[in-house]
């Protein structure tokens, strides 16, 4: 209920959409129900009954009479055609505005909560978030807020009219209404539950299909086309079983619906025919009676589906005020201050850290880089290297000790302060769906071309860059075109370039690529490095060599630290990385045998 | 009604340029389109093809129809029912009469209850025949696209034609049923006014022409308003994604607030499509209601009125009347609602015929024959190929494998390595030369009897949701459970895999992410070999994997190549030295063939790299330059590259 309240709550900050709404509501209800009202009469001012024959009989009737009522029906209509429209534009308008609020809130909730809650957030459920729960309440401020009053009205104003009008008839005509009202929206109930299971099965056709698409290479290497179609045939039978269960559950019940409403106006004819045989209703009221009958038929429809958007609406406001209400663990200070440009003299003390009550990811990690400084950091899979450097621009707090730049604690500085002197190239790097130019110059608010051109040449990327068709108008990202992994990764870098950040932290773990591309990236790391203190979590077995220090890391504690000369002699971890992982890259070289694309197109 | 999810995705902005540059890939003149919707209304040739979908359930389709008919002249015919009631048998003031139409009703009331029914049940269970058959049939077509179509072809974009595509054509076709239902109680309508007092009719329906006029000049506008808000959250929702994926990006570079106004400007847009089309659609409102107005008003109590009063009506067909005219006018209010749905639903009509007309790029021939079991003897006889025309991947290719032999393929980036070993499993044809196993053109045999003697082991290991069982025998489901466990041990797998939760029947998420890569890898290779294929072909994996499982991986290799005949991608020093035969790939041609030793001997390309690369102990990349000075003087013709 606290769910609702608070979406009505959103709702109320315009209040004259409100306002407007629902007076226009109840303004066109009031016209519609006049309109029987005038018919009636205008039939019982036409036609009378012979108490002696029982036939009907037409009335002497003034013509001026008979205009009142035809040009009374005329405006009433369109009186009640204005204010439906009044109603509805004011409430979707007022729904509109209130998912439009919903969509900038969650947007920039999304962008600023700490990574520890993306960790555990998959993307398609954000989004659904987003779409479908936003959508579930628009719905509700529209249909549960706005339409249910209009649904309201007229359920206990058209009842109450027919009993005014013939309390024997409006109570055969109308004994089924509560029952049917709770049977559909119990049967909508089970039709939700239908449709969940249905979208579940769907998803899981999806999760085949997706599969196979993304796995067509082995699918042909193994030659299992057939294998595939049955596992993916079952899961389309299956999903038409399912959905066809669903639809047949709701056209029954549909047809159930419209079979209580043709039932009461047989009633109706049946019953108040007789009446007006007997004397005991007028023939205008007969006419009433149908067309005010016909009134209740929208409303009777829809209160089982409102019914249903304040239960949608409740588990959907449930699963956004969830988002909405997230704290991230990481907040500024209130009395944070400006970081200026640092030295980049990097400590960390006795750092801690753990995800989520999880057993600690680091321990006791103590660290100090001057500035200028290259460390580099290595270790298992797991063994804790990302979280180091995450920590670092404040992505994720510490859990214990402390870190400082310059001797300050970076919680003591605002988070865009920090993060503007602490760089980072990650090794897969996002590109946004935008071109090149955009792409590079994303942190800079005002980076001319001329900037952005010499960060690319730096980052060794620029004569590829102007190999491309349109140049740094290349649109790449979703539905442009791909770079390759190691063009990315020097993309990164050459975004790093224009920020100039004095503390960078580089993610080297490149897996597969050729010499040629290695070479590049190299020199674009040594270019990126000059001047900086930075942080390589590496593979690559340079990069690791002419670092000024190594870690290494086993599961969250340092468990050897030095230069490679001395590690490599201290047989411990290191050695046995060396062996196995750093040594076999020199083998790889004869991937460069012959370097046909030394001129890196191939690689685009 | 619950249905959710149709309106999203359907396809995203257009504006993207210069994806000309992938020249390495195929062309894309038989590409999927990517088009928004621009299409008609109606179009036959989509509608005709959709028939043909629908001949297959002839009989549900029928019943489905006759219902429907059956329901609207019901509809229709209820008010002219009340009409005799009233006229026939209450203005006559006979109870009897009154019981007789009481009972007739009754008995309608259950055609109705049925007919409606029927029509709901059939039409649903026709048009989910036919969406099983459209996903089915796109599923199964998409099975015989070669490699080369997955290259050019973005997931994502074939993914919306086998979701939201199918959603619209099934929203439409929903919705078409319910048009004609619509359109045929329109009609019965007009025909019982026309019947039951033609005067009165013709005045009553003075309006319709200016409806129609109103109708068609208010679509245009309407129209506009609807692609706009698709646009417009094609938008919003590619600017959620994009914010939501790239994160970390977004706050390590501070890009916050820029987004943040950037989203409320797509936002607000977004907004404002909505209200106009809010506008537009509510504008309709007023007019029908004039038109209600004018029909009730002044045709018939008015008009009806005075026709009353020279006895040229009776009371029961001005009821009768007020019921047709509300009625009338609702159908055509809901048809012009659904006009920008039929829009989208054509269009989907032809992005989902297009994937059905792709033609499949490799076919066996109709007088293929299965390949016997083979030895493993392989003969590449001066083969080439090519994706265009003019740009040769491989030329002139000549190599030949003794059954049994292990040969190691290695050249850079571009040289033809992949298409050498993806030519052997026909995921694509040679356009010149021949390739054949054990003396047999593998284009004459069956593609499935000659990929089931051999398996692939790729870079990156690709696993399928399902248990671990499921995806060690995934060439062949009849495997054993002794071959599947022994399969595993000979990779050093079994180990690992009792350790899972449920040993072999462990669940897998999707691709397997719920194992290390090294693991991946691992039962990968038991994958490879479980169906002991004569013919190996592998891709070695170069991605760093913890220490422990690099150990394994290497163990395992020297064992499952034994014994087979085997193609390897290699890498690694370790493997080309122990092959049995180097082949030297360079730009589409064979560079040197022969063994380690050989090839060092004769002093060619190989023996120089080995001494330059092998022979230095220092970091790879400052070796590279010089390694490319030395190919080129050595003359390996670089000038004939492009």
């Amino acid at each position: 209920m606290g769910i609702l309240l608070r979406i009505i709550g959103m709702a109320s900050h315009y209040p004259m959409r409100l306002g407007l709404a629902y007076a226009s509501a109840l303004a066109a209800i009031g016209f519609s129900l006049a309109l029987p009202w005038l018919f009636g009469n205008a039939i019982d001012l036409m036609v009378g009954r012979d108490p002696d024959t029982g036939k009907f009989i037409v009335q002497d009737f003034s013509m001026a009479a008979l205009i009142f009522f035809g040009v009374g029906i005329l405006v009433v209509s369109i009186s009640r055609g204005f204010c439906d429209f009044g109603r509805t534009y004011t409430t979707e308008s007022l729904s509109q505005k209130v998912s439009f609020d919903c969509r900038n809130l969650l947007y920039d909730k999304l962008q600023n909560v700490s990574f520890a809650f993306h960790d555990k957030e998959h993307t398609g459920d954000l989004m659904s978030r987003a779409t479908a729960d936003v959508e579930a309440m628009r719905r509700f401020v529209n249909m549960g807020m706005i339409r249910s009053l209009d649904v309201v009205v007229r359920i206990v104003a058209i009842p109450f009219i027919l009993f005014f009008l013939n309390w024997e008839l409006a109570l055969v005509s109308m004994i089924f209404v509560p029952a049917i009202v709770l049977r559909s929206t119990f049967v909508m109930r089970a039709l939700r539950r239908k449709w969940l299971h249905v979208q579940q099965v769907m998803g899981e056709s999806v999760t085949v299909l997706q599969e196979n698409l993304a796995g067509m290479h082995v699918v042909k290497a193994f030659a299992s086309e057939d294998f595939e179609r049955r596992k993916y045939n079952r899961k389309a039978e299956e999903l038409r079983v399912e959905y066809f269960d669903a639809e047949r559950m709701q056209g029954t019940n549909s047809a159930w619906m419209t079979l209580y409403f043709t039932f009461a106006l047989g009633v109706v004819l049946w019953y108040g025919g007789w009446q007006v045989v007997d004397g005991n209703l007028t023939p205008g009221d007969l006419a009433k009676f149908f067309l005010y009958l016909n009134q209740l038929t929208f409303p009777i429809r829809a209160s089982a589906q409102i019914i249903n958007t304040f239960s949608r609406a409740m588990s959907s406001g449930q699963r956004l005020f969830n988002v909405l209400d997230t704290v991230s663990p990481v907040s500024e200070r209130a009395n944070a201050r400006d970081m200026g440009r640092p030295e980049g003299h990097v400590r960390f003390d006795k750092v801690g850290f753990s995800y989520q009550d999880r057993s600690p990811a680091l321990r006791e990690v103590n660290l100090d880089a001057n500035p200028g400084q290259v460390t580099a950091i290595l270790g298992a899979p797991g063994s804790g290297k990302t979280t180091v450097v995450n920590l670092l621009p404040r992505f994720y707090d510490v859990t214990d000790g402390a870190i400082t730049i310059d001797g300050a604690d970076i919680r003591d500085f605002t988070l865009q302060s920090l993060r503007h002197n602490v760089g980072i190239v990650h090794q897969d790097v996002y590109l946004f769906s935008a071109n090149i130019r955009d792409n590079i110059g994303y942190g800079v608010k005002d980076a001319t071309h001329e900037d952005i051109e010499r960060a690319a040449k730096v980052a060794q990327l620029h004569d590829q860059i102007m190999a491309l068709p349109h140049g740094y108008d290349t649109w790449v990202g979703e539905r442009g075109t791909t770079l390759s992994g190691g063009q990315r990764q020097r993309l990164s870098i050459a975004r790093t370039i224009l920020i100039d950040p004095p503390v960078l932290i580089l993610d080297d773990s490149t897996s597969s690529v050729d010499v040629e591309t290695e070479r590049q990236i190299h020199r674009a790391m040594v270019e990126v490095m000059k001047g900086r203190t930075t942080f390589v979590i590496a593979h690559r077995l340079s990069t690791v060599r002419e670092a000024d220090q190594i870690l290494v890391l086993d599961k969250g504690t340092i468990v050897e630290r030095g230069t490679h000369e001395e590690l490599i002699r201290s047989d411990g971890i290191y050695q046995s990385i060396y062996e196995l992982q750093l040594r076999p890259q020199e083998e790889v070289l004869l991937e460069a045998a012959v370097p046909a694309m030394a001129d890196g197109r191939a690689a685009l | 009604m619950m249905r959710g999810g149709g309106g999203m995705g359907g396809g995203m902005m257009r504006g993207m340029r210069g994806t000309s540059a992938d020249s390495m890939f195929a062309p894309s003149n038989d590409n999927l389109t990517d088009e928004d919707v621009v299409g008609r209304v109606y179009d036959n040739r989509v509608v005709m093809r959709f028939m043909t979908f629908i001949k297959p359930y002839k009989g549900y389709a029928l019943i489905a129809l006759a219902s429907l008919l059956v329901y609207a002249a019901v509809n229709a015919g209820i008010p002219l029912l009340i009409k005799y009631g009233i006229d026939w048998a209450v203005a006559e003031g006979e109870v009897g009469r009154v019981h007789v139409i009481g009972a007739a009703f009754m008995v309608i009331t259950v055609i109705h209850f049925l007919s409606n029914r029927l029509q709901f049940i059939f039409i649903s269970r026709t048009g989910q025949h036919v969406l099983y058959d459209l996903r089915s049939g796109m599923f199964s077509h998409l099975q015989n696209q070669s490699n080369a179509f997955y290259h050019r072809t973005p997931i994502g974009r074939i993914m919306s034609r086998m979701q939201s595509d199918i959603l619209q054509l099934q929203e439409t076709f929903e919705l078409l049923a319910l048009a004609l239902a619509e359109l045929v109680t329109v009609g019965a309508i007009i025909t019982l006014m026309l019947i039951v007092n033609w005067k009165l009719a013709l005045v009553c329906m003075f309006v319709v022409p200016v409806l129609t006029l109103i109708m068609m000049y208010w679509q245009r506008f309407a129209r506009h308003s609807f692609m706009r808000i698709r646009r417009a959250i094609a938008m919003v929702n590619g600017e959620y994604n994009q914010n939501i994926t790239g994160v970390r990006v977004v706050q390590s570079l501070n890009r916050q607030d820029e987004n943040m106004a950037h989203f409320r400007t797509l936002n607000q847009e977004y907004l404002d499509a909505n209200l106009e089309a809010a506008r537009y659609s509510g504008m309709l409102q007023p007019l029908v209601e004039l038109l209600i107005g004018l029909g009730i008003g002044l045709g018939v109590v008015l008009f009806g009125g005075w026709l009353l009063q020279r006895d040229a009506l009776e009371v029961g067909t001005l009821v009768a009347f007020a019921f047709w005219i509300q009625r009338f006018f609702e159908p055509i209010r809901q048809l012009t609602m659904q006009y920008s749905q039929l829009q989208r639903a054509m269009a989907a009509g032809v992005r989902i015929f297009e994937v059905l007309d792709l033609d499949p790029d490799i076919n066996d021939k109709p007088d293929a024959v299965a390949l016997p079991e083979v030895k493993g003897e392989i003969r590449y006889n001066d083969v080439t190929f090519h994706y265009v025309e003019g740009v040769d991947v491989l030329k002139n290719v000549n190599v030949h494998i003794n059954a049994g032999e292990n040969v190691a393929l290695v050249g850079s980036t571009g040289a033809g390595k992949s298409t050498f070993v993806n030519l052997l499993h026909r995921s694509a044809d040679v356009t010149g030369g021949s390739i054949s196993v054990d003396g047999h053109d593998i284009r004459e045999v069956k593609r499935e009897s000659l990929v089931h003697q051999m398996s692939m082991v790729l870079q990156e290991p690709y696993l399928f949701s399902g248990t671990v069982r499921e995806n060690i025998s995934y060439q062949n489901e009849e495997l054993t459970e002794d071959q599947i466990i022994e399969a595993a041990k000979a990779v050093g797998a079994h180990d690992f895999i009792l350790d899972m939760d449920n040993g072999y029947d462990s669940e897998l998420a999707e691709r397997g992410i719920n194992l290390s890569i090294g693991q991946r890898q691992l039962i990968s290779f038991a994958r490879a070999i479980a169906g002991n294929p004569r013919i190996l072909v592998l891709d070695e994996a170069t991605a760093n994997i913890d220490t422990h499982t690099e150990l394994l991986i290497q163990q395992a290799l020297s064992r499952i190549l034994k014994g087979r005949t085997s193609i390897v991608i290699a890498h690694r020093l370790s493997t080309i030295r122990n092959a049995d035969k180097i082949v030297v790939l360079d730009r589409g041609r064979v560079a040197e063939v022969g063994n380690h030793d050989q090839l060092l001997e004769a002093g060619g390309v190989y023996a120089q790299l080995y001494a330059i690369n092998y022979g230095l102990s220092g970091p790879s990349v400052d070796v590279a330059p010089v390694g490319g000075e030395v190919i080129g003087a050595d003359g390996l013709s670089p000038a004939a590259a492009d």
